[in-house]
């Protein structure tokens, strides 16, 4: 079985709100010495695939695939880590692109992998957290979508999936080849690398596109569905009312007459 | 002149409360330049609805009551709104921001080459432009977007629109899109749906809510929160850490990818107030952060806080609030 992880690499997002700050002309974060990582649903797409290898005693290639600056080679060093088995960097400023037309490439790329029986992405990316390309690049395969996985277990020759719903969860069978977009719960918080595999990461495959290897020319970004007209920080707030009190037993009993008097209940 | 499309799931012939606020920012949106507004109600049971809907301001209701869109619903669902979509030449189509809307939104903008817009705050007229906002970068920022494209799609976010008072009177149409849909065999296939229970209010509709996150320090912990919020018949809910620590379902988790919520009182305990958190709380009338750490974000975006450890605390404050609610 062959599974392709979409991972999209991102500016931290535990970055304290104090700490953020956007460039309101180019419309992007500026942030000092930012450090970027691998957007958080997306290593929870990760570690559904390697526990799926796991439940299937090992049978399952991984292979990573991202849109990104040469910078994300990086973060696909560390999927390799965690026992991706090849890794894949379409080349390319993604930023003012639309999903559209990320999934394009990105559908491009699966393409041209060896039979593919299962996309996993992260519902929706940590910094424009638009939650599109997922569903869209199962658009452009021709392939069913389910939408906010959060575990797939082999039943038979069949995946059973788990769904999470507002209000509780659905049990899926997935016949054949599809994309899902996965969710976090308690089983899919990604793993840490072992330092063995880090080592051996470093000898794995990791393949370099261009667009233009893809079959694309600049239109790709040419004309975006949608544009942004204007980036913001909102005002920081006004800190809150500290209660205070000999100890926390009279704080307790303070903060509950603030409650009454501000009439919260 | 803007035609609107409201589409929404809709179980066993019952409209969501999300649905009939959209319907309303839709009707609104419609009124301003002479448009129509036309709900896709799909689901079985989903005529039913009709006449709930019409009087909360749906001029059409085109319903599918196909049993393909409970048991596959995400590709039943993309066909049944395409459907829809041509049938009213709509040039707005609003979706709630839930999980079948951030499902079905993407496909059908795919489909009808439109832009799409997600998890939309709200939006305003500017030079003739829908404009549209929405929180970025787990909430640390606000971006206004505007489409590109003919027919715009977006998925709104609760509280972004406001239901209008449903008048009887009113008049409209309801008909079915005539649509047989056959599900292919290599579509996924629900096969149970398990809808949680809980003795409570639901965190949607709380007036109450108290809220755990990893200082709790484990899930046995949970039961200061029932305590406390039996006291004020709250619901309780949860930071994704508390989720992902396997502690509560990830039905409870607050935040930028879990419940919005807006009670009267959210009280916050051992929640350093991550952005992506607050952004499903922000809401809230009144904040209440309780935490160790006198310097936790939380206190930020609270509106009372107290700097101590839960376990000290919750005991006293439920006690507390009990003798004053009783007199
Ligand atoms: C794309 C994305 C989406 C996300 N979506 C969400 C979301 O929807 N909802 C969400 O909640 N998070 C979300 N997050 C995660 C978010 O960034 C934070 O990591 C998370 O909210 C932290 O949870 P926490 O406050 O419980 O844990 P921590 O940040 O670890 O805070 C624990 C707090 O408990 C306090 N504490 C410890 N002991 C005690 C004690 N005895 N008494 C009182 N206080 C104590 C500590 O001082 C600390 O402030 C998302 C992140 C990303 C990247």
């Amino acid at each position: 079985m062959h599974v392709v992880v979409l991972i999209k690499q991102v500016l931290d997002p535990e970055i304290p709100a104090r700490a953020f700050r956007v460039d309101r002309l180019l419309q992007v974060p500026n942030v000092d010495r930012a450090p970027y990582v691998m957007s958080v649903f997306d290593g929870n797409a990760l570690e559904v695939a390697l526990k799926l290898r796991e439940a299937k005693g090992g049978d399952v290639k991984i292979t990573a695939v991202s849109l990104g600056p040469k910078g994300a080679e990086e973060m696909l060093r560390k999927a390799l880590a965690l026992t991706a088995d090849a890794a894949v960097l379409i080349n390319a400023e993604a930023n003012s692109m639309d999903s559209m037309g990320k999934a394009k490439l990105l559908a491009a790329a699966i393409r041209t992998l060896d039979a593919v029986d299962l996309i996993l992405a992260g519902r929706q990316a940590a910094d424009w957290e638009a939650g599109q390309v997922g569903v869209m690049v199962a658009e452009e395969l021709g392939l069913p979508c389910v939408p906010f996985v959060s575990r797939i277990n082999p039943d038979g020759g069949s995946l059973k999936l788990r769904r999470e719903l507002d209000d509780g969860y659905q049990t899926i069978r997935l016949p054949g080849p599809a994309v899902l977009t996965i969710t976090n719960d308690e089983t899919n918080v990604l793993r840490s690398a072992k330092v063995k595999d880090v080592m051996m990461a470093a000898r794995k495959p990791l393949t370099t596109l261009s667009p233009a290897d893809l079959g694309f020319s600049g239109e790709a970004a040419a004309d975006p569905a949608i544009e942004t007209l204007d980036l913001t920080v909102p005002e920081p707030r006004k800190r809150a009312e500290m209660i205070e009190g000999e100890n926390l037993q009279a704080g307790a009993r303070a903060l509950a007459r603030r409650l009454l008097e501000l009439g919260a209940l | 002149m803007t035609n609107v499309l409201v589409a929404a799931l809709v179980g066993n012939g019952a409209v969501s409360g999300a649905v009939l606020d959209l319907l309303g920012g839709a009707a609104d949106l419609a009124a301003q330049t002479g448009g129509q507004v036309t709900v896709a109600a799909l689901g079985p049971g989903a005529a039913r609805c009709a006449s709930a809907l019409i009087s909360h301001g749906a001029d059409l209701v085109l319903t599918c009551e196909e049993d393909a869109l409970a048991t596959h619903p995400g590709e039943a669902g993309a066909l049944a709104l395409v459907a829809a979509s041509q049938a009213t030449g709509a040039t707005v189509i609003l979706f709630p921001a839930d999980t079948s809307g951030r499902d079905w939104a993407p496909r059908l903008a795919y489909r009808l080459g439109a832009g799409l817009v997600t998890d939309v705050t709200g939006w305003a007229e500017a030079d003739g432009r829908l404009v549209w906002s929405r929180l970025v970068f787990g909430g640390k920022a606000e971006a206004k977007m505007a489409s590109r494209r003919p027919v715009t799609i977006a998925t709104v976010k609760p509280g972004a629109a406001k239901a209008r008072r449903p008048d009887p009177e009113r008049t409209g149409e309801a008909r079915d899109l005539g649509l047989t849909i056959t599900p292919d065999p290599a579509w996924p296939q629900v096969l149970e749906t398990a809808v949680e229970q809980s003795s409570g209010p639901k965190l949607e509709e709380a007036k109450v809510i108290v809220s755990g996150g990893r200082g709790l320090g484990g899930p046995e912990n949970f039961r200061y929160l029932a305590q406390l919020g039996a006291v004020l018949g709250a619901a309780v809910g949860a930071s994704r850490a508390a989720v992902d620590e396997g502690w509560v379902p990830a039905t409870w988790q607050i935040g930028q990818t879990g419940k919005a919520v807006a009670p009267d009182l959210y009280i916050a305990v051992g929640i350093s107030g991550a952005s992506q958190h607050l952004v499903g709380c922000s809401r809230s009338k009144v904040i209440v952060a309780i935490n160790t750490d006198p310097d936790a974000p939380i206190f930020e975006h609270a509106r009372l806080g107290l700097v101590g450890d839960y376990k000290e605390v919750l005991p006293t404050l439920t006690e507390a609030l009990k003798e004053m609610l009783q007199k």
